[in-house]
């Protein structure tokens, strides 16, 4: 094999063999069940979607049939991105917020999908894979409508939608 | 992000969390930050006659260092007057909270919330 001449010129390259047939291994399984998962993972992210719709004010974002399967971006107006991941120890998701970085500017996906600033601030992005079950969904189900609940009692800005102010319309003091 | 124990604290017991009356004669409103921002604070404080802080409560619209430095804040403005209250500087609540780099503008916000509601309350005293 040409190459930098490694392994005593054996073999050029120092690439992982085991790794190598692990991966193909994977990638036919993969493709021996994409449809089978791809129904079961849908079927996980729909039950997830079903016990939070019923919220006020949550949204979900981008277009659910143009969409993976396993991934489902869903925006908890009024209440932070961070705060919500801070309420939700046992999930492992992400925020669209700006505090989860260095940088403070929201998500530049969610803006370019049309959201504004404060929806992309109060995202969160769910992921159900190969091994998530429906107790797992459930349970994740349970603990975000606990997070979203207490969350919106400490916001100020829920409290103005219930007075029904319009968020709009106030010149906020930003800094 | 790693937390520290005195975020987490004021994140899991969050004090005076609420509401006063806006109109209240006694009342200073503070609302500062912006939702496009990710963070808005409203900070309120009822004052007695000699000018000290009875009681305060807030609602912060933000992350965990956020939601932290706004619950400090109440704790420490009871009692002062509000003149006191408006000097408390934002590295003294970033160091009780052992707020990261990335996090300081959280304690910058809730400095500016306190003395938007001093201020508030001082056109209030001096419009009546």
């Amino acid at each position: 094999m040409h190459g930098g001449g490694h392994e005593r010129g054996m073999r050029s390259g120092t690439l992982a063999t085991h790794q190598l047939v692990g991966m193909g291994e994977a990638c036919r399984i993969a493709q021996a069940e994409m449809s089978s998962e791809a129904a079961r993972t849908l079927a996980l992210r729909e039950r997830l979607w079903q016990g939070l719709n019923d919220m006020e004010e949550v949204y979900v974002n981008g277009d659910l049939n143009a969409h993976v399967p396993g991934i489902i971006n869903i925006s908890f107006n009024y209440v932070e991105g961070e705060s919500l991941i801070m309420s939700l120890p046992e999930l492992a998701v992400s925020s669209g917020s700006a505090c989860t970085s260095a940088s403070l500017e929201p998500s530049y996906v969610l803006r370019a999908l049309g959201m504004n600033d404060e929806l992309a601030h109060s995202s969160l992005r769910f992921s159900v894979g190969r091994f998530t079950t429906e107790e797992d969904v459930d349970a994740a189900i349970a603990q975000v409508r606990r997070a979203v609940e207490k969350l919106r009692e400490l916001s100020p800005l829920w409290d103005m939608y219930k007075d029904g102010v319009d968020l709009d319309s106030i010149e906020w003091a930003a800094h | 992000m790693a937390y520290s124990d005195q975020v987490m604290d004021h994140y899991q017991n969050p004090r005076n969390v609420g509401k006063f009356d806006d109109d209240d004669a006694q009342i200073g409103t503070g609302m500062v930050g912006a939702p496009a921002c990710g963070d808005v604070m409203r900070l309120q404080i009822k004052v007695n006659d000699l000018g000290i802080i009875e009681d305060a409560k807030f609602k912060t619209y933000g992350c965990g260092s956020a939601i932290a430095s706004s619950s400090l804040l109440t704790e420490w403005v009871k009692g002062r007057s509000i003149d006191e209250a408006a000097q408390i500087k934002n590295t003294e609540i970033a160091e009780e909270l052992a707020l990261p780099p990335v996090k300081i503008h959280c304690s910058v916000l809730a400095e500016d919330a306190i003395k938007a509601a001093v201020e508030d309350y001082r056109k209030k005293l001096s419009d009546a």
